[in-house]
This record gives C-alpha cells, structure tokens and sequence, in this order.
C-alpha cells in the first residue's frame, strides 16, 4: 500500500493510494520544492510523506510551528520560484487566514497550492466547518476532489492554474477523500532542483488597489472553469431533474439515482471546481432541467452560489425549481448540514425530492433475529496514557484546594478529558491555546471578587503553536494561573508528529529540541517538571502551585503511551486476585470503573478486576492506585518510579 | 465474480490493526486488476474507538467510499461487539463473517452501566443471521505464533482463506512483502498463514 | 438526597458542611478521599450504598451507651469525664522525653515503651513541621517517637497514615489522637461483620487519648508564619490566657483572643474534651507545667501503665483532692455550651444522645 506506491515510478499504473498519499504523489509529479504544515486530520499524513521522500526528491519538508508561519512559508518559497505547498485541517486555515488574505492579495509568483482538509462528521475535529467560505474571502479559486484519483490530478492542475494566475489555489477534500483509499494511476515523478531565487525587481506587497486584479483573475478563472475536465455531467441528455455535487457526493448520488431505478431520468453535474462555478456549463444543464437538487458537505456553498447565479439568470432558466440544505429536502436525521453525507442519506434525499418510494428497506433482505443491545464505543483515553494520569491527579489537587478550581480545556488527545475517560474535568474548550489565553482573562478578575483558582491545560505541541504568546501576556499583565503543559514528547492526537521541543524534524533529520522550561525561564515565570505518572507526587505539585500567587508553569512530562509501549520492555503488570477482594473493596472497582484504563477489565467469573494484557501498555500507574495493593509488577520491580 | 460490486467492512477497535489489514486486502485487490475504493475512519483510532475501513471491490468502475446500509456482502470483525454492531447496520442474511471472538470492553461496560453481550449469545445471533460465520481465536492464535500484535495478519489470512474475493494467497504475500522486511515480515507471513489455516 | 448512600452523606453532612473533625480516619480506606494541607476531601462520588468511611467517622451518628459497653463493658456514671478507673498526676522519669514533651512528657514516655518494649510496632504520631501543619508518622524507635513530641493545635489528620501501616504489614499500633480520633477508631473497632471493614482498626492495641477542648484551623500556620517570621518554630503552648510560641530567638506571647479566631467551628460541637473511649487519656494540669493528667480508664490502660511505671519509665501520684472539680467544671461547662447551641439550633448534632446523658450533663456530670 500507500508509502511504498509513493516511491513507484511506473506511468500509467494503477495503485491503491489514499487520497493523501495521492496528493503527494500529484505534488511531487507536479515538481513541488517546499512544503510546510501543522499536522491535523484529515490531512496530516500528506507533510508526514513529503518528509520521508524530501531527499529523494530534492523537496524541504516542515512541520511548522503553526499554520500561519507554515504559510508564510510556503508563500516565500514561490516568491523565490518554488512551487510549494501549504498543508492544513479546516481550523489550520482560521489560523493561517490573516497571511493568506494578503498573500492573495500580493500574488505570488511559482505555484502554490493550499491543501485544506474539512473534516464533515468531526471524525477527528472539535466541530465541523466548511473552509470553502475563507477560500471565497480569500479570492483564491477551489478544487474539490470526488475520488484520490481526481486529487492527484487536481493538484497537478492547481499548480497549472496558479502558477498563470500568480494566485494560491486550494484543494479542499474532506475526510473521505484524504482517508479514503482508490485507484490512482501514476505518472511521471519529477526531481527538479531548482535555483531559489527572489528577482530584484520583484514585490509582493499587500495593496487596497490590488483588489481590482483579484476580481480580473478571479473571472479569468471564471472561463477557464469552464472548460476544466473536473466539471462534469453525466446522465440523459436533457433531464428533467439535475442532481449538483461536488466531493465524495458526487459518487454516492450516481449509486442513489442507480439504486432507485432513475438512471434514464435523473443526471448528475459533478462540480470539480466549485469556486469561482463554472457558470456556462452550470446554466446550460440548468436549462433543460425542471429541478435541481445539489448534494454537498456542510454548508450550502454550492446551493448558495448556484442559485445566486440562477438568479442572475432567471428568465434564461425559468422555470426550475430548486432543492437541498434550503427546502430542507437534502439531509440527514440531524438537519440539513449537519453530518457528513453518505450514501444512504443521498438516496432518502433524493427519494423525498422526488416522490419516489425509497425501496431501500424493501431490497435488503429482513434480519432473522433481534439484535443483542449494543453498547456505544466511546472515545478513552489510551491503556497508560499520561493524560489519564495527569487529569486524575489535576482533579485529585482541585477537590483537595477545595475553591472550586476551573480548569481549562485546549485542543490534542486530552480534549478527550472533556468526556467521561477524564472525568469531564474541563470546563471550556475552543482553538489551539485558547485556554492559555482564557485563563489570562480569568487570571484577573480578582478584584470582581472572582476567588477561584485557574488552571489552563495545553499540550506540548500547542504550547510552542500558541500557547506562548498568551504566556508573555500572563507575564506583562500579572494574571493569576496556573498553566500546566502535558509534555508527551509528540503531537499525538494526529498521529506523532514532531514538533519544535523534538530532537527530530519531518524530514527525520536530528536537530536541537527546544525545551518547553527554558522558553518558560527565558520569560521569567516559574517553572515546575513532574512526571505525572507519579500521581501523588503530582497532586501534591499541582496543590501547592495552585497555592501561590501569579502565573506559573508545571511541565507534566510522560512519553505518549503508544510510542513509549513499542519502544520499552516494561515488565508485566498483573492483578494479583488472592489480594483484590473484588467488589468487597471500598474502591469501587477503582480501576476499571473509576480510573477507566481499557487495560483494566472486570472478571465477571472470579467477581475481581484483571489486566488485559494485550491492551495493558505497562505503566504501572494502577500498582500506586489500587487501595489494596493488589496490582503488581512481575519481579516486583516498579520502573521509572 | 459476477456481482457489480462487492462490499466488505473491516471493523474492530483503534489499536488492533484493521486499517492495515483492509490496506492489504485493498492492494491485493487493485494489483489483482480491480476498482477499489476504501473509506476509512481513522480519527478514533488508538483512542479507544470503532475503527471501521469500507472496501468495494469491482470489475466495472470506482464506487464511493461508503457502503449503503444493510448493503455487506461480507463482514471481517476483529472485535465481537463491533462485528455485531456492523452487522446490526450493514449486514443481511446473505452476508458471510469471521469475527475474532476477543472482547474489548467499551467505556461503559468499565464503568459497569452498560452490560457487554454474552458472546456465546452474541455468536449464537451472528450465526443464525448471517450466511456463514467463522469464530475465530485469532488474538490467541496470534499470541501462540509469538506475535500478540498480529491479530491483524491472522484475520487478514482468514479472509484470504475463505477465497471471497477471487484473489491468489500469493498476491496477499506480495503486498506484504512489500510492506515489511526481514524478522517482521517473516512473523507476519506464519501469522497469515496460521489465518489461512484457521478457516481451512 | 438519597438516605442509604453513605459516603455521599459522609461527603455532604460532614465533608462540605464543615463538620470534618480531620481525624484522617476515612483517608486511604479507599481511593476516593484523599487529604492534603489537613483538608479532607472526596476525589470523586465513589456511588457506593455502604461506606466504612460513613460508619466510623466520629462526627456521624454514634450512639455513646453503645460504645461505653462495648470497650469499658459498662455504662459511664459519670457524664463528665466518662469511664474511667483512676485519675493521677504523672510524668516522665526518662529526662530527654521529659524535656522534649509538654507538661512532663508522659505521652512520649507511654509511645516510647510500646515500641521499645514491643508491646506495639509502631506508633501512629504527629510530627510538628517548622511553622506548616505536621504530618503523621509512624514512629517504630524511640528516636522516632522523640521526633514526634510536643503539642500540636491544629487538627491533623494523622490517622490517614494508620490504614497505610497496616496494609504494609504493621500488626500491632499503639495510637496517639485527639479524642474524635479514639472515637472513630473505636467506632471502626465496633465494624465486626465484615472483616475488611475494621482490618485497620483490629491492629490497633493501645490507645493514648489527649485532652482537646478544640483545635485551630491550618491558616494559623500562616498567620504564625507573619509573628515569627523566618524563625524556626521550636513548640507551641497555651497554657490559659495566652498562646505562647517558641522560636529559636525566643519566646512570643500572642493574645488568646487572636487565637481564638482560629478554633475550628466543628470543634464548638464536641462533648469529648478528655478522649473519653480511650485506654489512657492525658492532658494538662492547667497548675503544674511538670505535671500531666492522666486518666486511666480501661484495664489495658491499667496494665500498660503498671508496666511503664514498674520499669522506671513514669511516676504518678494522686490527684490533688481540690483540683478535680475545677477539672471536672471546665469539662461540663464545654459539653453544656455544646447543649446550649444544639438547643439554639447551632451546631452540629451526630451524637445519639440519651436522656440519661444529657440528664447527666446538666447535673454537672457528678454521682460517680
């Protein structure tokens, strides 16, 4: 699979690639330079291959330390003639927009292709947000690929396009197009080695009076839609009913219109480019059709600008009747817009436009039996988690303080403390460092007589991204916090990618790590270091700081349990059930019911907990925990400690 | 294979490997001269949540990523739960199953407020329902194979063995070939073997 | 609220109502209450229906007849000082124990030979820190028991390092508590069905009660802190009108009313100012700083007493005739202001309180 079809240079072969691993590809064959990201799903793995093929290649792969310096970046690579590409998730766009507004507007001068990942359905996201609306406020047009085959050619035509425009040009795919896998049929890998350099005479500068050259390029862009390969249609020659996608949609709604026996009825208008539209081709199949459905992720971006220039085209089109996200008629059980797409969804849609009986129900052949009561799966933190460890010694400090602490949630793995696997200790949560930056609000409402003790919980890789500036603001302001880093030496929630505190960068090369304490020191605040799987230890840390005054820092520093597990030989941790007295025992079931780690399990039979050894990753945080001292550690030795 | 498309879904539990495992079979398809298309759900892996991949397999054209409910053709469960879940949503009387017979107990089954079905219960209802069902002891088979991570592989080669898809043991092979090397290769290889067995 | 879950009403009528006596007792029975700073506190609601936490803790309902029979096999005839067999002058003949403790050491000398003697293996201590509140201690030496003399005024929870003694193994603990302390612990010794329940308490073979008519809230290590500045804390006494606190540069004398401000509330509701359940209670003479009181209630008292005296450890004598009443008033007037507030509505009622008692009470505790 995947990597190694990267590195295979056969043209014309199909593989199966991802649509990541086939953006990749599409950039490399393209003759990519330079690429900067900050890791995010669903995008995360495209930086992550870049990094691994960059000598191969003659390409420099970053992972910056924020979305806005990583397209600050890449924009500096095409001022010096690379083509370069700039890697984010839906809220890496937020953080990068106010440099990408401008650099729009400056131009740029070798391709550049921004690569933005929605992720409808927040598979792996707080929310779900559709960063098409920022790519229309940018004035840059957008590619939105319905196959990993389409993404690799897309990205090759997006360097086309903005190389002749001087302009950025997105490629939005959601998660089911950048983790999903298809065909891709390979073409040429280029190696270029370009001479960087940045022309004398060259500017790029932001400039009211540029806008007027937006709007030029942007209706250049206009024609040239229109005859793009990526928009296509596909159906009876004059239907009566036009089905608009674009993304993964735009295959669910041929399989729907298939499946309900509309094939010689219903045509489906696939939009590749869905800004700026492709407006000819878009008003020529309006034209025959009596209604118009449009099925899409999130926002109604297409519904909205379609129907916009229908308007503007009313007597050349009347009659016709529109439905989606607005009738209402396109949706799934959540409401329109909520949710990702899917075939199913598409079908009913479909079916409610257009009276038809869905026969869905009808086709599938009836299950036999009840089904057993199936228990959800909810997301946990993972068996020795630090988090689990550091959250239950935060919330241990807390009810011991007894002032009725708030703690501040922030964005990585331990957003899962805001659920029941950390005890739902958080009280807020929003963008990368905000709780730092909320907590510096808080911090000072002591003269409102605000009494209670803050703490402001990031991880590693979001204090170096934008934890520090609100840091250096707690300092200037005096705001009373206290702001705990759960330094697991990764940025774990999208997979380990290095950060800036690593001694690696993407490109596996060794480089200095810089040390979360020494930025701390270097501002003058203080600082505490604690591994937190010495939970005792660290409530009583977390206690006395939440006892001093002003801004502090305590660095809980534990290895991500999953990178730690495969490097270690940890030894065995094991109930010892002569000693657990079962449910006899205060505790609870303390350590499966309480403390939750999936390692722990429950032993309906001998009526005592068990370790699940092939989930336990050997932490040996439940051996301090256990009331009975039951848990042990095979040879009794007790590492790390 | 006359059928237009064929839907398999891999599911289990972030951690247990079955996103490599529907990456093989997908290779092994598309070097074998299909359409494939995977839809993959990976966010909530390693973190303790379902992990479903969705491979289509055909002969005529790419499909979407997604298989329509009640739509499986076959079902490769590497978690009880999860495999009943999928079935539950995906499955009908035509589909065939293997389902590795290992529990992994969610959150609120630790918490003791919701009760994990018996699986005796559990595999009792998959086998009514169902065309065919094999239970396999793939994580013990693993484990005696000295590899207790390669659950994945013994699951993969059950899926071979039953020869669903008219795809070669060799092409399988060759993917993992492709994918490791040396020791790890050589332990993934005997526990996709031990998989084939299984199911033989 | 829901009656029969125990440890949520251990948490919200004791915990959160400010009726902790800090006795330290439900701490390390489970993994849910923890102490730090002398508070206590649940880590979380554990959702259990029966709670040993709720059933030993002094400040839930107790019924005192109960008690009296169960560790003196009678009911008391006196409501003021409670059972006892003989009430002495005593103290240490053992100089450096003498000098090291208050009022003549006799609590030291008493630790010391249990566990010099082997009588116990350990016991469970309170250990002053310079100018923070002290921590508990398992002393297993005479050293270690030397480290630990000298009164202490805050409430420490010491006995949360009780349950962690014996789950190491300790098997035989002499204690040293406030009297809410020997009151939980021979509540806990009380727990018979199950015997997890009391596997704590089972251990624990002589109990050295103190007299305590309240104690003071940790900020007063704080405000302590503002007196004496970096100065090492030596000890601290009250011996009437006046706090009086050594340093190493010296003494200083802080106002009773300044004190005073600290006494923890819950204390204002006890009926036990002289560790009525225990085998031996001891407290000041409020006359002779050489001297202690001692009060021996229970043969095991007896017994131990007879021992340490015959060894050369201890000397008593009798109580002088005419300070006993002024003893016995200062006990009845405590447990009749305690009346008066429960009456007024004040206070916190735990206690079962039989007519015959509080009857007992407001005769002045006299007819022994």
């Amino acid at each position: 699979m995947s990597f190694m079809s990267l590195q295979v240079n056969e043209p014309g072969r199909s593989v199966l690639m991802t649509g990541n691993e086939a953006i990749t590809r599409g950039a490399i064959e393209a003759g990519l330079s330079f690429a900067a990201s900050y890791p995010g799903s669903p995008t995360s793995e495209i930086l992550a291959h870049l990094g691994r093929l960059a000598n191969e290649h003659n390409l420099y792969a970053e992972w910056s330390v924020n979305e806005k310096v990583a397209i600050e970046e890449a924009a500096a690579a095409s001022f010096a003639g690379l083509r370069s590409l700039c890697i984010v998730k839906q809220n890496g766009l937020n953080v990068a927009l106010d440099s990408l507004v401008s650099i729009a507007i400056s131009g740029i001068k070798a391709g550049m292709v921004l690569v933005v990942g929605d992720d409808p359905g927040a598979h792996s996201s707080t929310n779900e947000e559709d960063s098409r609306l920022l790519s229309k406020v940018v004035h840059i047009p957008i590619f939105e690929p319905s196959t990993p085959e389409e993404a690799k050619q897309m990205t090759l035509a997006a360097y086309e396009l903005s190389e002749n425009l001087k302009l950025p040009v997105t490629l939005r795919c959601v998660t089911r197009i950048s983790h999903a896998s298809g065909n891709v049929t390979l073409g040429e890998l280029q190696n270029v080695n370009k001479q960087a350099i940045f022309a004398k005479k060259d500017r790029y500068v932001t400039n009211a009076a540029l806008h007027q050259l937006q709007e030029v390029k942007l209706a250049k862009i206009r024609q040239i839609a229109d005859t793009l390969p990526f928009n296509t249609y596909k159906g009876p020659q004059n239907a009566k009913t036009v089905i608009i996608a674009s993304g993964p949609s735009a295959l669910y709604a041929p399989e729907a219109v298939n499946a309900l026996g509309l094939d010689n009825e219903v045509g489906v208008l696939k939009l590749g480019m869905t800004w700026p539209l492709p407006e000819k081709f878009l008003l020529e199949h309006m034209k025959h059709a009596e209604r118009v459905i449009f099925i899409e992720e999130i926002e109604s971006f297409n519904e909205d600008n379609v129907m916009a220039l229908a308007a503007q085209h009313i007597s050349e089109i009347y009659p016709l009747e529109f439905y989606g996200q607005k009738s209402g008629h396109v949706t799934g059980p959540k409401g329109p817009g909520v949710g990702e797409m899917d075939p199913d969804k598409v079908k009913q849609s479909i079916a409610r436009v257009l009276g038809v009986e869905n026969n869905q129900a009808a086709e599938k052949p009836s299950l036999k039996l009840e089904t057993p009561d199936v228990p959800v799966r909810e997301m946990a933190f993972c068996a020795g988690c630090p988090h689990r460890a550091s959250f239950w010694a935060m919330k241990s400090a807390v009810a011991l303080d007894g002032r009725n602490a708030v703690v501040l949630g922030d964005i990585g793995c331990y957003s899962l403390a805001l659920r029941r696997t950390g005890w739902a200790l958080p009280q807020t949560m929003h963008a990368m460092g905000s709780s730092a930056g909320i907590a510096n609000g808080l911090g000072k409402l002591e003269r409102f007589g605000f009494k209670q003790p803050v703490i402001a919980v990031v991880g590693d890789s979001t204090f170096f991204h934008s934890t520090i500036p609100a840091l250096v603001n707690a300092r200037y302001t005096r705001a009373n916090f206290l702001l705990v880093v759960l330094d697991n030496e990764t940025t774990a929630m999208t997979g380990h990618q290095p950060h800036p505190g690593m001694s690696k960068n993407a490109m596996g090369e060794i480089v200095e790590g810089l040390q979360i304490e020494e930025v701390v020191k270097g501002l003058k605040l203080p600082v505490v270091i604690q591994d937190p799987y010495d939970v005792k230890g660290t409530t009583e840390v977390v206690y006395k700081l939440l006892q001093s005054e002003g801004t502090k820092v305590l660095v809980l520093s534990q290895a991500c349990a999953l990178v730690a597990a495969k490097a270690s030989t940890r030894p065995r941790v094991y109930i010892d059930q002569e000693q657990c007295i079962g449910d006899s025992c205060g505790c609870n079931r303390f350590c499966s019911a309480t403390f939750t780690c999936p390692a722990t399990i429950w032993d309906p039979k001998k009526g005592k907990a068990l370790i699940d050894e092939v989930v336990c990753n050997r932490c040996q945080v439940c051996v301090s925990l256990c009331p009975q001292g039951a848990i042990k550690v095979e040879g009794g030795a007790n590492l790390d400690r | 294979m006359t059928a237009k498309v064929l839907n398999i879904i891999v599911t289990g539990v972030g951690g247990q490997g079955n996103v490599l495992a529907s990456q093989v079979i997908a290779t092994a398809a598309v070097d074998s001269g299909y359409f494939v298309s995977v839809g993959e759900t990976f966010g909530a892996s390693q973190r303790g949540g379902s992990v479903t991949s969705h491979i289509r397999v055909s002969k005529v054209s790419a499909y979407g990523p997604l298989i329509p409910q009640g739509e499986a053709d076959f079902i490769l469960g590497f978690e009880p739960l999860e495999t009943l879940r999928t079935f539950r949503d995906y499955g009908n009387s035509s589909t065939q199953v293997i389902m590795n017979v290992r529990p992994n107990y969610p959150l609120g089954v630790l918490l003791n407020e919701d009760q994990y079905p018996d699986i005796p219960v559990l595999t009792g209802n998959l086998r009514v329902q169902s065309q065919k069902l094999w239970a396999l002891e793939a994580t013990n088979l693993a484990v005696d194979v000295g590899v207790p991570v390669g659950t994945n592989m013994v699951m993969t080669g059950a899926f071979a063995g039953v020869q669903f898809l008219p795809i070669s043991f060799l092409a399988y092979e060759t993917v993992l070939k492709g994918m490791f090397a040396g020791e790890i290769l050589d332990l993934n290889l005997a526990a996709f073997q031990v998989g084939v067995k299984a199911v033989s | 609220m829901e009656q029969s879950k125990m440890p949520l009403r251990l948490r919200q009528e004791v915990m959160e109502s400010g009726n902790c006596a800090r006795c330290g007792l439900c701490v390390g029975l489970c993994p849910y209450i923890k102490t730090m700073n002398e508070r206590i506190a649940f880590i979380h609601d554990c959702n259990r229906e029966d709670g040993t936490c709720y059933r030993v803790c002094p400040r839930t309902p107790t019924n005192l007849s109960d008690l009296d029979k169960q560790v003196f096999g009678k009911e008391r005839a006196d409501h003021g000082l409670g059972n006892y067999l003989e009430i002495l002058y005593a103290r240490s003949l053992n100089k450096d124990l003498a000098q090291a403790g208050q009022y003549g050491g006799v609590v030291s000398t008493l630790a010391a030979y249990m566990v010099e003697s082997g009588e116990s293996q350990a016991a469970v201590l309170t250990k002053r820190q310079n100018n923070s509140p002290p921590t508990p201690c398992l002393a297993r030496n005479r050293e270690e028991v030397l480290s630990c003399s000298g009164s202490n005024y805050s409430a420490s929870p010491t006995l949360s390092i009780l349950n962690a003694g014996v789950r190491s193994g300790l098997e035989k603990l002499t204690i040293v508590g406030r009297p809410c302390q020997i009151l939980g612990l021979r509540k806990m010794q009380a727990l018979t069905e199950r015997s997890e329940h009391n596997m704590s308490a089972k251990k624990v073979d002589f109990l050295i009660g103190l007299f305590c008519f309240w104690s003071l809230e940790t900020e007063i290590y704080t405000y302590l802190r503002g007196k004496t500045g970096s100065a090492r804390l030596l000890r601290m006494d009250i011996p009437q009108n006046y706090g009086v606190v050594t340093t190493e540069n010296g003494e200083i004398q802080i106002p009773i009313d300044e004190l005073r401000a600290f006494i923890r509330p819950t204390c204002q509701s006890c009926f036990d100012p002289t560790s009525e359940f225990a085998d031996v209670s001891v407290g000041s003479t409020e006359y002779d700083p050489e001297w202690s009181t001692l009060i021996i209630r229970s043969t095991r008292g007896q017994e131990i007493v007879n021992k340490v005296c015959n060894a050369g450890h201890l000397e008593t004598k009798p109580y002088p005739e005419e300070r006993l009443p002024l003893l016995l008033n200062a006990v009845i007037n405590k447990k009749k202001r305690v009346l008066e507030s429960l009456s007024n509505g004040k206070g916190y009622e735990y206690l079962e309180l039989s007519s015959d008692y509080t009857q007992g009470i407001e005769e002045g505790g006299v007819g022994r």
